[in-house]
């Protein structure tokens, strides 16, 4: 059935077999260290920021999974709390201030490590080189750089785990002066140190890998892989490359004016204080600064997260329906459109911060702007399924989950957008339910489809997709049994943050319902170790894949199965179309590589050879239904 | 929790969490043990995936319609508005959520359907060639503009209403913040508060809020525990921290805005329902208005509450003039007139902070 796949690869697969035992292909026949460890190759710095980002992913969720129990059980003692936490737990019942350090590490892990360097770190940097055909990225050395500054930065922040004081513990945004004074919460003090310098290693990993990202899809592409052919990957990790190098500095200023006034002395964020019993020396500076500051990174921030995930939410549906992604150009302009606009919404989440109400009225036109193109990507999700032929793969099913979680969680932003309406709902569990659907669960399905997608090409074996069908609908029904049920909290008032219910009337009905919640959490993470057992088996001993194992159209699948340092062994292939020519009526296959040339197309019966296809113009009303009983 | 349902729950989720084990085990087991013997092996995923994002939609819409019901009585944010701007936002609430609610319903409901729909029957098929059409894109990008923009110009001018200039007449009251409690200061007698500065705080002398103890317009100020509004008339929070950010937040009366250290904020609202009233309506006699602190602000955030109450002018008059306001470590008595404070020159040595022993206490 896939002949003509296997004609188009020939030319050049036949290079491919006398390199096959050659796993590192060409250019490359190093040590182990610089083979495995300070590699420069994309594809092993790819699989190093994935690795990384499932551990820190363990990690994050685990620390989620003690708060949730204190959340549940508000009055109860647990022995093992206190066997896990020590002093933390002291009788075996968290600590309210390590409550909150849990809290923030659990953001910041989520956040920054896993969705932000897990997800573009592991997909921009195996897909880019792969998908425009290229042999690597621009400076594999600053590549290799950018991995490293992450690893560290991540080790900073789990060091900070253990310190006697504790970790951060002013949230995940870090609101001075909550974070500048450790008189305010032990976790100011050496772990919100740590903090700070995590995070700007971070963000220098963060930079040199954008600015190898946007350099290598503006220059390396592939002959007639023009910015009209990219693949919706591309044009994802192109744009979160962009606004990742516009926004993340602005954070690191943040950071540093923040490490100023801990370690200076100076009043940038800080005035008029009396704490501890005594006065201190700050003045004239301003909290809400830091706000802004903080914003301008961390709204263009959750569609950094967001972004990738949906650039392969549109590759994985276009494969796996068969079918063209609905609408090529709204999708990019949408993508595009999102991009600029995300930098004039910041102040949306500062409504009730005390800054000029006047403001407000202005973010909230920008805000519900912001829904427009959203919108756009979503109907264009749902109109590429309609009349599809619809495979029901493990990655098929995350994309088709992660286009539902962003409608249920996207929705939401339209209250949280309007000024008025965020007056109650601020810091509320609405706001929680917001954001960890549209962007932690979202991305984080984005995540999973990604790797069920590409796990051939990543390892050269297949994953289990019978295990993939229970981790599907586990996660799927848990992550919607966690995250539903908290919009009623937000409609009962109850605030985030608070390490018990129990002490308003209003909140504590809500414990129920808290404690319902955490099951649902336990039974999800329980669920993702169907995950891990399949990953971490199948790495080894997954069944053998093809060169193409899902029939798709892009470079990726031209490259050998384990493609060496490289790529390509032979010639770069140049590409001759768009990357979503599936089931067209005059093809035989019902995909159509964007390598190989039309006069080597083979033509469906009743098609002439060699001809220029029709141009591709059809109207959904007109055409007949067809039968497909 | 009550035991009797903490029970249920653990026997539950213990039940869910033994059949997850069992179904993963046994799927290990037969992928990674018994490739030839699978009893799985025929069932077609496309048939069973797709049937079950029907399943899905089905049982969920129920779920989701059946949950947010059955703990509707607890919604305080969008039930029983006790303010005056309440009843505008939650006529936006009502209005926002329905079409959220048609939006979720019908897209999620077009996937899922589409999904099944559409599953592949025959690998051989290929589906219906269509890249594109941009009278669909255009309707639906013009349709949620439209429907987005009437949303928009209601909370324009609500949100402008609220925050518009406060009334002349409005009675200003006076948040402070710390951790981990609140203090409320009324003007008093002479409707005037007296200046105060986080410079003159002096707990051992207990001037807890740093009056200038020369302004003798701070004689009179109320300084209490409790918050008390009279109904109907326009109240002026002043809001003020004095350590880190905190979030004044009265969830019936949909007032919330951040107290920031250095920088006074302020909200303008009108209370509808006295106490009385709202313990009628919510056929509650124990009902009290509660007040929250929604900024996260140290060890004991969870636990700033305060109790609101509103009554009518007389009844909040009569309070009022309860409370003591002998404020011992003044320098002034109620006979220096004409001491209007400038604060610069007045600043003496008892003024500027002495250092109590530092501990200040942490109520949890
Ligand atoms: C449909 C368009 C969206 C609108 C109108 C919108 C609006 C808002 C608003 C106004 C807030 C502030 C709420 C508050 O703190 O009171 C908010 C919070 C948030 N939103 Fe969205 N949002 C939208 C989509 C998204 C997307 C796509 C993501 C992520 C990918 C996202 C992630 C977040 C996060 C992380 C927060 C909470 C941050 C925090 O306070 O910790 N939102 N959203
Ligand atoms: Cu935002
Ligand atoms: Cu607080």
């Amino acid at each position: 059935m896939s002949t003509m796949a296997h004609e188009g690869n020939g030319t050049f697969h036949d290079e491919l077999h006398h390199h096959a035992e050659d796993h590192h292909g060409h250019h490359h026949h190093g040590n182990f260290w610089t083979n495995y460890v300070f590699s420069q190759d994309h594809k092993v710095i790819a699989k190093q920021f994935m690795i990384t980002g499932i551990v820190m992913a363990i990690i994050g969720i685990f620390l989620s999974l003690l708060f949730r129990i204190q959340l549940a059980f508000p009055n109860e003692s647990f022995a093992f709390m206190h066997a896990i936490l020590g002093d933390w737990a002291p009788d075996g019942r968290l600590d309210p201030n390590f409550y909150l350090a849990l809290v923030t590490m659990h953001g910041t892990i989520m956040v920054f490590f896993v969705l932000t360097a897990g997800l573009s770190g592991t997909f921009s940097n195996f897909l880019i080189p792969l998908q425009i055909g290229a042999r690597d990225m621009a400076s594999g050395f600053i590549n290799m750089l950018s991995y490293w500054f992450f690893f560290v930065s991540s080790v900073i922040m789990l060091i900070s785990l253990f310190l006697p004081t504790g970790p951060a513990s002013g949230g995940w945004t870090i609101y001075p002066p909550l974070s500048a004074l450790p008189q305010a919460v032990p976790g100011s003090g050496m772990g919100m140190t740590l903090w700070l310098i995590s995070m700007a290693l971070f963000i220098a990993s963060s930079l040199m890998g954008s600015i190898n990202y946007v350099t290598t899809v503006l220059n390396l592409r592939t002959p007639g892989l023009t910015l009209n052919r990219l693949p919706l990957t591309i044009v994802a990790f192109f744009l979160t490359a962009v606004i990742g190098i516009l926004s993340f500095p602005v954070l690191f200023s943040a950071a540093l004016l923040l490490m100023f006034d801990r370690l200076l002395g100076t009043s940038f964020y800080l005035s008029d204080i009396f704490i501890g019993g005594e006065l201190l020396h700050y003045s004239g500076g301003s909290p809400v600064l830091f706000q802004h500051l903080f914003w301008f990174l961390g709204h263009p921030e959750v569609y950094i997260v967001l972004l990738p995930a949906l650039g392969i939410a549109s590759e994985v549906i276009s494969v796996h329906s068969r079918k063209p992604i609905f609408g090529y150009n709204f999708m990019v302009l949408s993508m595009l459109a999102i991009g600029v606009l995300s930098f004039i919404v910041w102040a949306h989440h500062m409504f009730v911060s005390g800054m000029n109400p006047f403001l407000g009225t202005v973010f909230m036109i920008f805000t519900l702007v912001i829904a427009v193109p959203s919108a756009i990507k979503a109907f264009n999700y749902i109109a590429t399924l309609w009349r599809g032929n619809i495979q029901f793969t493990p990655p098929m099913l995350f994309a088709i989950g992660l286009v539902s979680f962003f409608i249920t969680g996207g929705i939401t932003g339209v209250y949280l957008g309007n000024a008025a309406l965020d007056i109650p709902l601020h810091d509320t569990y609405f706001v929680t339910a917001h954001f960890h659907l549209v962007m932690g669960s979202a991305s984080a399905f984005g995540f999973f489809a990604g790797i069920y997608h590409w796990f051939p090409k990543f390892f050269g074996r297949r994953l289990n997709p019978r295990l993939g069908y229970i981790h599907f609908w586990g996660t799927f029904v848990s992550l919607y049994l966690v995250f539903f049920p908290m919009h009623f909290m937000g409609f009962g008032g109850v605030a985030r943050h608070y390490y018990s219910n129990t002490a308003f009337t209003f909140m504590e009905v809500f414990v129920d319902l808290q404690g319902f919640i955490t099951f649902a959490a336990i039974l999800g993470f329980l669920v993702q170790f169907t995950f891990l057992a399949n990953f971490f088996y199948s790495i080894f001993f997954g069944k053998k894949s093809t060169e193409n194992p899902w029939k798709a159209n892009t470079l990726e699948w031209t490259t050998p199965v384990n493609p060496g340092h490289g790529n390509w062994p032979g010639e770069i292939p140049h590409v001759y179309r768009g990357p979503y020519e599936y089931s067209r009526p005059d093809v035989k296959e019902d995909y159509l590589p964007q390598h190989i040339p039309d006069e080597e197309v083979e033509r469906a019966d009743g098609f002439p050879e060699h001809e220029v296809p029709p141009k591709r113009e059809s109207s959904p009303v007109e055409v007949k239904e067809v039968d497909e009983e | 929790m009550d035991p009797q349902s903490l029970q249920s729950i653990i026997g539950i989720a213990q039940v869910l969490l033994v059949l997850i084990f069992g179904l993963v085990c046994l799927n290990l087991y037969l992928v990674f043990r018994l490739k030839d013997i699978d009893p799985f092996a025929k069932w077609n995923p496309n048939k069973i995936n797709g049937t079950l994002f029907l399943v899905f939609l089905v049982v969920g819409l129920i779920a989701a319609v059946v949950s947010t019901g059955a703990w509707s009585d607890y919604y305080i944010l969008i039930t029983n508005p006790a303010s005056a701007h309440g009843i505008q936002i939650d006529r936006m609430f009502m209005n926002t959520s329905i079409v959220a609610a048609f939006v979720t319903i019908v897209t999620n409901g077009l996937l899922f359907y589409f999904a099944w729909r559409y599953r592949s029957k025959d690998k051989n098929q290929k589906a219906y060639y269509l890249a594109h059409n941009n009278k669909l894109e255009y309707l639906w990008t013009g349709i949620p503009a439209v429907v987005l923009t009437i949303l928009i110009v209601d909370g324009i001018f609500t949100w402008n209403n609220i925050m518009g200039d406060p009334p002349q007449d409005a009675i200003e009251v006076e948040i402070n913040a710390k951790q981990f409690d609140w203090t409320f200061r009324y003007p008093g007698a002479d409707m005037d508060f007296g200046a105060t500065k986080v410079a003159f705080i002096n707990e051992g002398a207990g001037n807890m809020l740093g009056f200038d103890v020369n302004d003798s317009k701070g004689l009179d100020d109320v300084v209490t525990r409790e918050l008390h509004f009279p109904v109907n008339t326009d109240i002026t929070l002043n809001i003020k921290s004095r350590d880190v950010l905190h979030s004044p937040t009265l969830p019936h009366f949909r007032v919330k805005m951040d107290a920031v250290p250095g920088m006074p904020t302020h909200f303008t609202f009108r209370p509808t329902v006295t106490t009385d009233s709202m313990r009628i309506i919510r056929n509650n006699p124990e009902f009290d208005y509660e007040m929250s602190c929604q900024q996260i602000c140290g060890g004991g955030h969870w636990n700033m509450r305060a109790i609101v109450v509103v009554e009518t002018m007389e009844e909040y008059q009569a309070w009022l003039r309860e409370q003591k306001t002998d404020k011992p470590y003044f320098a002034v008595t109620a006979g220096d007139k004409d001491n209007s404070s400038d604060i610069a020159e007045n600043e003496n040595a008892d003024q500027s902070n002495v250092k109590v022993d530092g501990s200040v206490s942490m109520n949890q």
